[in-house]
């Protein structure tokens, strides 16, 4: 191939564009009111405002309505991921660790789903998804202090037993190195804690059957125990 | 703020197709194109709705995106990293016709493209793709139209190299 021939090749990308769906929807989002000035109706002109506003109010809630069922690489999954993004401004600190949790759980969701029906093309994205959604969880993670295990608790559970699910039907392994490492924090700062305090005999047991969760990587169940002894 | 807007409205109008273009040759996903491409537009209208100014538009969105681009790859070397080679290259566009029109050569530059280095990939897109003259790519890169025409020559020729690799 010649230099020429290769610009020429190169300016044949510029077929690459957005979706006009999506460009016309992401400029509503962003602008909003720009878009209701445009809409055109053919009522008396003081029915316009109006009719328009409930129109675009109409399509978003409809828009929202379908894109929570939505997949990475669906049309409509940005809005589910705005919407996700409007719901965490809402929650607390205390509740954000929870709250992301439960996010990653619907990314492990959203990869089975993509898995069990073989859509390979939503693969990557999905993947790339839950790896960004995993780091945001890790980061809060980070905050967790002693009080607000008992949060974080289920939500673990269920990441664990969905991200064995995900590998069963992927056959492969799910990385979540970041999210191990802030719950494997957790666990050793509340096992320390609780090394320090007088426990009965049986509550030593529980706490050496936590210790070997941890050691093992059980990072769940070892939660779990901390819970029942920090909750007598 | 509705005289803002319009204005806003207009810049997006013009430079969506460039910056979406531009990020997708970048990260090589629709869904993360959109993302990112959504979040550049969001990003410039808080600022100009803030009162910023914005002499250049399109220098001030492109640095935006490139902004984002570098934060998703930053975020994307702690996880795991789906080669370009092996991930489903997710075509934006919908007509059949039209997605037979590239052909397995223009795919090809696609793969190798994503695969260069950051200043290649923009003195590439920006002069072959959007069309700008050295002068204004070079105000962009901040480097000397001189400086600029050698890395133009440089990337083209790595690209070319790279195309090379792998039609052997």
């Amino acid at each position: 191939m010649t230099e020429k021939q290769l610009i020429g090749k190169i300016r044949e990308l510029r077929q690459i564009k957005p979706r006009k769906d999506w460009v016309v929807l992401t400029k509503s989002q962003i602008l909003g009111e720009v878009e209701r000035e445009r809409v055109s109706v053919s009522f008396f002109p003081l029915w316009r405002p109006a009719l328009a506003t409930v129109t675009v109010f109409g399509i978003l809630f409809i828009s929202f309505g379908f894109a929570q069922s939505s997949l990475p690489g669906d049309f409509l999954y940005p809005i589910k991921k705005i919407a996700e993004k409007s719901q965490a401004v809402f929650v607390s600190e205390k509740e954000l660790p929870k709250y992301n949790l439960e996010i990653v759980n619907k990314r492990l969701d959203e990869l089975n789903e993509i898995a069990q029906t073989n859509q390979v093309k939503k693969l990557a994205p999905a993947i790339s998804e839950f790896q960004a959604n995993v780091s945001e969880a890790a980061k809060s993670l980070a905050k967790v202090k002693g009080q607000d295990v008992e949060k974080i608790v289920e939500e673990t559970k269920k990441l664990e037993e969905n991200k064995k699910k995900v590998e069963d039907v992927l056959a492969t392994k799910i990385e979540t190195e970041e999210l191990d490492n802030a719950l494997s924090q957790i666990v050793e700062i509340q096992i320390k804690d609780l090394e320090e305090r007088t426990l009965t005999e049986r509550q030593e047991e529980i706490l050496a059957e936590a210790q070997n969760d941890f050691e093992a990587g059980n990072y769940s169940q070892a939660l779990e125990k901390i819970l029942i002894l920090s909750n007598p | 703020m509705a005289n803002l807007r319009k204005i806003f409205s207009q810049i997006y109008d013009k430079y969506i197709d460039k910056i979406y273009r531009f990020i997708f040759l970048k990260v090589n996903s629709e869904e993360i194109a959109q993302d990112l491409t959504s979040e550049t537009f969001l990003r410039g209208w808080e600022s100009f709705k803030n009162g910023n100014k914005i002499e250049n538009p399109q220098a001030f969105l492109y640095r935006i995106a490139r902004n984002l681009v570098i934060d998703h790859y930053r975020e994307k070397g702690r996880t795991q990293v789906v080669s370009a080679e092996f991930a489903p290259i997710v075509d934006p566009r919908e007509d059949l016709e039209e997605k037979a029109i590239l052909t397995s050569d223009v795919d090809r530059i696609k793969q190798v493209l994503v695969n260069l280095k950051e200043d290649y990939q923009n003195v590439i897109i920006w002069h072959y793709l959007d069309d700008l003259p050295i002068q204004e790519v070079a105000k962009m890169l901040d480097r000397t139209e001189e400086a600029t025409r050698v890395l133009l020559s440089r990337a083209l020729k790595t690209l070319k190299q790279s195309i090379d690799l792998r039609n052997q």
